[in-house]
């Protein structure tokens, strides 16, 4: 049972400050620097099921034999499946602040069949809808450090 | 043959938001003792201590360490799981293992959480792989808000039901003496009033940060027949693990992956004999983060058809006098300290199947419970409990 609080009691502040640097590793690393050098999505097929595996890396889960290295183009094209937008804005631990966000955010199936998560370029609410035609608009400089450093939003288009 | 094992000591303490007058191992200690106190057993009785918590949400690492002596796992064998939502069941299931093997007679498993102590929803950002989901920063509240969105489109469910789901939660927790939300709701439109958090998840449709602690005792047949009057058998386990996050999608929103819930649960009454869920079980205590996510999870759960989950709640179907109580205890919509959340699941089933529930006890008579957790990207872990083999 809680006591009720009939003393001070003590609490110890702690920040935690912890650099991390990751390695995005082989097959992380091709897409991000294709994306980069040439604002294009690829990934690797898997050998078995030939289906294309997302975000690339070098296990195929579905079959468990190692994918490979054949690589092909995406389409930066898709449909939104699923969206949402903050209203409250929420700690962001990567950017150390309370992040508020202008543009309401979004799960896109792209026409190859992969999911990304990326904002979205329309802002009104009232004109979102599951469905929606949307195509990626890249930023003039990418980082190649992941999707949401060098694609900037998702345009409605027709 | 393997060894049958039971729930023989339930224990949990008074969640609440903050816990200024405790610190873990404190925490924890009060389950242990409430634990020991419901089996009438001492530590030196227990031969293992199996223990739930996420390291990152007290930013403690080796949190096991830290309640070494407070859980009486000093000189005893044992270790911490942490599989986020699923962590309970999963060192459940370890400890059902240990003693199913005969490795061991007692063990005691342990989930707790004081989520006072740093920013939960910064922790669980951290889950989508740094080097791939970075940028997303929502926890768990973002796929929540996107679940539900696509649930309403898809089932026809609207936010009325949806805060049905809600006004049911706080009637059942403000009967449950150790639930940590009791706001007395009215009416459904106290829910709807309540300020967008994300949308369309309001403020009260999603579950708080508690801390908590939850203990259970278990031990194989001959020692569990000694030491108690109402063993409580562990029937089954299940758990089924989803492919990891790919572009952060929490479901696989068009269907072509099978959610974790449907394959879990399926395999679970197809080994058990069970063929029609809601007559072959009586209840069910499940890891609901919001109120809609209940209603998607009956689906997938099989307790009705699909797009029907809202029905169950617009008939009543699922309240503490229902003829399928889903979360009596006020679920985790109204509690929700996440290493302990799917231990107490499993002490609720327990409990109910005893019929020491008291004034939360549901009036169906429970001879067969479902506990369910959830984690991580979409994984599940089940336990099917019974009061006799």
């Amino acid at each position: 049972m809680a006591e009720k609080p009939s003393q001070e009691y003590v609490f110890v502040s702690y920040k935690l400050p912890l650099p991390y640097r990751w390695a995005a590793g082989k097959y992380l690393s091709k897409l991000y620097k294709e994306m980069r050098d040439h604002k294009k999505l690829v990934t690797n097929r898997c050998p078995q099921c030939r289906q294309l595996i997302w975000p690339p890396e070098m296990v195929c889960g579905r079959c468990k034999v190692r994918a490979g290295d054949e690589w092909v183009e995406l389409s930066d094209k898709g449909k939104v499946v699923g969206y949402t937008y903050m209203v409250v804005p929420l700690w962001d631990p990567h950017k150390g602040m309370r992040v508020p966000e202008e543009h309401p955010y979004a799960t896109i199936l792209l026409d190859d069949g992969m999911y990304v998560v990326s904002r979205l370029e329309e802002k009104d609410k009232s004109k979102l809808k599951v469905g929606m035609r949307v195509q990626a608009v890249w930023k003039e400089e990418g980082r190649g450090h992941g999707l949401d450093e060098d694609i900037l939003y998702f345009r409605t288009i027709g | 043959m393997a060894n049958r094992v039971a729930i023989v000591g339930v224990g949990q303490t008074h969640h609440r938001s903050k816990r200024p007058d405790v610190n873990v191992p404190e925490l924890v200690n009060e389950a242990v003792r409430a634990a020991l106190a419901d089996a009438q057993m001492k530590m030196k009785d227990i031969e293992a201590v199996f223990v739930s918590n996420m390291e990152m949400f007290e930013g403690i690492y080796l949190p096991d360490h830290w309640i070494a002596d407070e859980d009486g796992n000093f000189m005893k064998p044992g270790f911490k799981i942490a599989a986020g939502g699923t962590s309970g069941i999963a060192s459940a299931k370890e400890g059902w293992h240990f003693l199913s093997a005969g490795i061991f007679d007692t063990a005691m498993l342990i989930g707790f959480e004081k989520l006072d102590s740093g920013d939960t929803t910064a922790a669980i950002t951290t889950a989508t792989t740094l080097a791939w989901g970075k940028g997303e920063a929502r926890g768990a509240i973002g796929e929540f808000a996107k679940q539900a969105a696509n649930y309403m489109q898809q089932s026809g469910a609207t936010d009325v039901h949806a805060a049905m789901v809600r006004l049911k939660a706080d009637q059942c927790a403000c009967r449950n003496e150790y639930a940590h939300l009791k706001l007395g709701l009215k009416s459904v439109d106290d829910i709807l009033k309540s300020p967008f958090l994300e949308w369309p998840l309001r403020l009260l449709d999603f579950c708080p940060q508690s801390c908590g602690a939850c203990a259970l005792i278990i031990a194989t047949e001959e020692k569990a027949r000694k030491i108690t009057k109402k063993p409580v058998w562990i029937a089954d386990v299940v758990s089924v693990h989803q492919l990891p996050f790919r572009a952060g999608a929490f479901c696989d929103l068009d269907g072509r992956e099978p959610y974790s819930e449907d394959l879990a649960s399926v395999k679970l009454y197809k080994r058990n004999g069970i063929t029609n869920v809601r007559r072959d079980i009586d209840m069910a205590e499940i890891y609901e983060p919001s109120n809609w996510e209940e209603m998607f999870l009956c689906e997938v759960f099989h307790f009705c058809e699909k797009n029907e989950g809202w029905k169950m709640i617009e008939k009543g179907m699922t309240g503490i006098e229902g003829e399928f109580p889903v979360n009596p205890s006020g679920g985790v919509i109204s509690s929700n300290p996440i290493g302990a959340t799917p231990t107490v699941r499993m002490a609720e089933c327990a409990l109910q199947i005893r019929g020491d529930a008291g004034t939360h006890q549901v009036t169906r008579d429970v001879k067969a419970a479902v506990a369910t957790a959830l984690g991580g990207p979409n994984w599940t872990a089940m336990v099917l409990l019974k009061r006799s083999l």
